[in-house]
């Protein structure tokens, strides 16, 4: 069902006007990917497209600037109007200057090395006379707040940087539409939310329509005019303002899986009871670290580290990028040589452990999950650990069915692991682990780019693990999770641990939060939202 | 200074001693023009000897071994002269061992060269003098600058790849068979991921409004003026007086014949 | 010059030129290890021959791929450019040999007119490189001063090497890559999708 679209939006000649738009990538009979979708955009509002992964919401977007169907030689259907000419009558990159996009990958959407050159690209491209680049540049960056970045090399910034250079590139082009396609899917929480800040007051400031794509859409629909939604099968099945929206079609939309704003959904209050505030029944010692240092390159990444996680016990590592982090699990799983100090595994020294034997009672699961894939098919990833371990024929044909099963992989065993979906390689990530039960399982942002539903299949996986005694240790950017499900959690800052306890009493430390740039959870930011009164502005940070 | 010489006509300038130089098989002509390189490069320019010469001196070594493998291997029309030693079945003639030394110095002169470069260009002002000088086309030129962007990247990916084999425990694959297989190990992944990235970043580039015509503006205007012309005549220049030098005082020797 | 390329197949050719110059720089030290091991075994010339296919895989791999006039060209000249500015040992006459060893592989795929990419064609491609790239090694890094005995051998080595090391090999990972899904929308990707389409 859709709305009855609203009477002044009718009235308006809108800027973007989609009409029986279908598109695929292979020529084939039946439904498309974007099957048969009309919508308009009008001047000046913001727009957020939903839908679940796979919906085709990032074809429609590059449907909408032309670049597709032709850049990826695809097969389009309908038409596209661009105040009310179609798209096709626009010169080549005449569009493109009025239709600018931000996408998802901070790492891959530019072309130079330097912030400034970056910037330039986009002026020679709209050919602005040379005389009045570095007065824009220089506009620009101070508008997107990285006035003194100018110079340097964009491989050395934060996501949320990179993101914001290529907001300041595109904005350049001046352009009429603003398409956001998740464009902070790959930042930590607070980078995240100052980049929809920063939008937020240059739309009001500029008057642009903005398109956003997004997962997270807690901090969008604050600002949001109108909401579209796909279905799975790439069906406009929602168009209309977002109270409306999501007045009316809640149910339908959570069917198909779309995340929902927090704000409207209940959130599992008793669910996260269960899960983290268990009391403690931890004797043995997993591992054990003590005064432990590290350096690279002469400076001090981790500095006189001590933390001991003990049988079944769920942990989380949290801090802002570059606080040591990453290198803490490295660490832990042997990968990396300490500095100074210790670290006994098992009640072992990690440097007695025959390397062999340290694998198997040890998992690693690293953020990207083709990291760790090293052959051709999904069973030879399973089988590959067994094989090492000598595990007989017969018992590791066994282990595998049971794996692919429970991981919900059996129709893929023939697959070329890098062919799967998302949320199928995140899963086989975790189970090239599991040839035999870890004591320990250490993972590096496990939910990074990985929608509601395989986030959901992941921990229900871990959670048996962990019931089954495996220590589980998470480095994390999502407050939400370390809430819900883990018991204890260690903040690190600057290559130290500040804070280490349950994750209420961390909760309750805001002076902490602030400085090692975290966010609280949304549980808690809506407690402390309905202590206010009402008709307060949002905080968004607290 | 070198670091403001157009480094298309820099790369043109450095590329014809380079190449000539091939053709040289005494010990005189790399010597006299490795000192000329030397001493051009840190009067016009700002290296640090010290940086320079940590990034030499590893080549150093390099071109000792290869004119020791060509003082033991030296075809009969180099290898005149008297018979210095042998050992096993090699001879070692002095007519060998200058040509070995010839071809270290002219090594040595390579580097030299290759340094005054890099060490003095901007890669990114590299590719766009090849375009607004040598008429490069702009997809061609952007391209190649998007795909050299990702080296920083992919020297992280390589490293965390390693980390991920070594935990799903590929150190205990042995053998050429399993070195082969970790070249493929590694090869797809990065390969896979690059590919990827090729595609998303034409599309970002192409959304910026970039349709490859050669009609654009330029932010950093490059051009080739008197000082380039300078620079390009005093390194091809300095070349041909060692040539002339060299023939003059006898020792110029170009493919075995002596001048 | 390169009307008829998009610019996603430009930005791969050029991304397959800069990681492979990586690898080419990692092979160059990999030789030089060989052929200290080879030395005392009075066999050092071969150190490099053995592996010298390796330095033209590039050229393969792009044209199986993309199949435009001037992939293996311009592929292994960008490899040959990048290792420079990375800082390759050998020079900025390895811009040269580059362009050398890139011309060798085209002229192959110019024979077919770009029409047959066939694991036949690939070796020839791998071996018509071996052989441009020894006749300007000739003059350039004092091949004419060795034995002829010498030079004939190494020659064959490096012929085979090119066949193998590049043409096989090179033939090989874009295969594998190919089944990953990735080169959908690449010529190979999509003589891949139709042969599936074909089976199923």
């Amino acid at each position: 069902m859709i709305n009855q679209p609203d009477l002044n939006r009718q009235q308006l000649e809108p800027l973007i006007r989609v009409e029986n738009l279908s598109f695929d990538y292979e020529k084939k009979a039946g439904s498309s990917l974007i099957d048969d979708v009309s919508f308009s955009l009008l001047q000046g509002e913001v727009t957020l497209l939903l839908g679940a992964s796979g919906s085709g919401k990032s074809t429609i977007s590059l449907c909408l600037n032309g670049l597709y169907p032709e850049a990826v030689e695809g097969y389009k259907k309908g038409d596209v109007f661009f105040r009310g000419r179609e798209i096709r009558q626009f010169e080549k990159g005449e569009l493109n200057q009025k239709i600018g996009i931000v996408f998802q990958d901070p790492e891959s959407q530019f072309c130079m090395m330097t912030v400034e050159n970056e910037l330039a690209f986009t002026m020679e491209n709209i050919r602005i006379p040379q005389k009045d680049m570095s007065s824009k540049i220089d506009r620009i960056l101070e508008a997107v707040g990285l006035k003194d970045f100018q110079k340097r090399p964009i491989h050395q910034l934060s996501g949320g940087q990179k993101q914001k250079v290529a907001l300041a590139s595109v904005l350049l082009l001046e352009p009429e539409l603003l398409i956001l396609d998740e464009p902070t899917a790959n930042l930590d929480p607070v980078s995240s939310m100052e980049f929809i800040k920063l939008v937020s007051e240059l739309q009001k400031e500029r008057g642009m329509s903005v398109f956003v794509i997004e997962h997270q859409l807690d901090d969008w629909v604050l600002f949001t005019d109108h909401v579209l939604a796909l279905s799975q099968e790439g069906k406009l099945i929602a168009d209309g303002r977002p109270d409306l929206v999501f007045k009316e079609q809640l149910a339908m939309l959570g069917a198909e899986g779309i995340h929902l704003p927090k704000d409207i959904t209940k959130f599992p209050a008793e669910k996260h009871k269960r899960l983290a505030d268990k009391a403690p029944r931890f004797l043995e010692r997993t591992i054990s670290i003590s005064h432990l240092s590290f350096k690279r390159k002469g400076n001090v990444i981790l500095d006189e580290i001590d933390l001991a996680l003990h049988k079944g016990e769920f942990v989380a590592i949290v801090g802002e990028n570059g606080a040591g982090k990453s290198t803490l699990l490295q660490l832990m799983a042997g990968i990396l040589t300490p500095y100074k100090g210790k670290i006994d595994f098992l009640n072992k020294s990690l440097k007695q452990w025959r390397e062999q034997e340290l694998r198997q009672k040890m998992g690693f699961v690293f953020q990207n999950p083709e990291h760790q894939f090293i052959t051709d098919t999904v069973y030879d990833e399973l089988a590959f650990g067994m094989k090492l371990n000598g595990t007989g024929e017969r018992k590791m044909k066994a282990r595998i069915d049971v794996l692919l099963d429970h991981f919900q992989l059996q129709n893929h065993q023939w697959s070329n692991p890098f062919s799967i979906s998302g949320g199928q390689k995140r899963r086989l990530s975790v189970a090239t682990m599991l040839d035999e039960t870890p004591e320990l399982l250490l993972f590096d942002e496990p939910t990074f780019g990985q929608d509601a539903k395989t986030t959901e299949e992941l921990m229900t996986i871990i959670l048996e693990l962990k019931e089954q005694g495996t220590t589980v240790v998470f480095v994390t950017h999502d407050m939400d999770l370390v809430d819900q499900y883990c018991e204890r959690t260690f903040v690190l800052d600057s290559g130290r641990i500040v804070f280490h306890g349950h994750p209420e009493k961390l909760w309750k430390n805001e002076e902490l939060l602030h400085t090692a740039r975290l966010r609280q959870p949304y549980r808690i930011r809506k407690q402390n939202l309905k202590q206010q009164k009402a008709g307060e502005t949002y905080d968004l940070v607290r | 200074m070198i670091s403001s010489v157009n480094p298309a006509l820099k790369m043109v300038a450095i590329l014809i001693p380079g190449v000539l130089l091939s053709f040289s098989f005494d010990i005189f002509t790399p010597l006299i023009y490795l000192i000329f390189v030397v001493a051009f490069t840190f009067m016009f320019s700002k290296i640090s000897i010290k940086k320079w010469l940590l990034l030499f001196s590893p080549f150093v070594f390099l071109a000792i071994g290869f004119a020791w493998m060509t003082v033991l291997y030296t075809s009969d029309s180099f290898a005149g002269g008297r018979v210095l030693f042998e050992f096993w079945w090699f001879e070692v003639t002095t007519g060998g061992v200058m040509v070995g030394i010839s071809l270290a110095l002219r090594s040595l002169c390579f580097v030299a060269l290759s340094l005054m470069f890099i060490l003095t260009t901007d890669s990114t002002k590299f590719m766009l003098s090849l375009m607004q000088q040598f008429k490069l086309p702009p997809k061609l030129t952007y391209g190649i600058l998007a795909g050299y962007r990702f080296l920083p990247t992919f020297k992280h990916e390589f490293e965390v790849l390693r980390q991920a084999h070594r935990i799903r425990g590929i150190g205990r694959a042995k053998g050429l068979k399993g070195r082969i297989h970790q070249f493929r190990r590694y090869a797809i992944p990065l390969m896979a991921n690059a590919i990827r990235k090729a595609e998303r970043v034409a599309i970002a580039m192409e959304s910026k409004g970039f349709t490859g015509e050669t009609d654009r503006t330029h932010y950093h205007q490059m051009s080739i003026g008197r000082k380039d012309w300078a620079f390009f005549t005093s390194i091809v220049g300095a070349f041909c007086l060692v040539i002339i030098a060299s023939y003059q005082l006898g020792y110029l020797n170009i493919f075995g014949v002596q001048f | 010059m390169m009307r008829q390329w998009k610019l996603k197949e430009i930005v791969l050719m050029s991304i397959f030129g800069v990681v492979f110059a990586v690898i080419y720089l990692m092979f160059y030290f990999f030789g030089q290890g060989l052929r200290n091991f080879l030395t005392p075994f009075g066999l050092a010339p071969f150190g490099y021959e053995v592996i010298f296919g390796i330095w033209f895989i590039v050229s393969i791999i792009a044209a199986y791929v993309i199949r435009k006039r001037g992939a293996a060209f311009w592929s292994e000249l960008i490899a040959g450019t990048v290792q420079v500015l990375i800082g390759s040992p050998a020079g900025p006459q390895l811009i040269i040999s580059a362009a050398i060893q890139g011309l060798g592989a085209e002229v192959v795929f110019l024979a077919t007119r770009y029409r047959n990419f066939s694991l036949y064609v690939l070796m020839m491609a791998g071996m018509s490189a071996a052989v441009f790239s020894y006749a300007w090694g000739w003059f350039q890094s004092g091949l004419a001063a060795l034995t002829p005995g010498l030079i004939i051998a190494t020659l064959t080595v490096r012929v085979i090497s090119g066949a193998l090391l590049a043409g096989l090999l090179g033939k090989y990972i874009s295969d594998q890559l190919a089944q990953t899904g990735v080169l959908r929308g690449y010529a190979l990707g999509k003589e891949w999708e139709e042969k599936r389409d074909k089976s199923a």
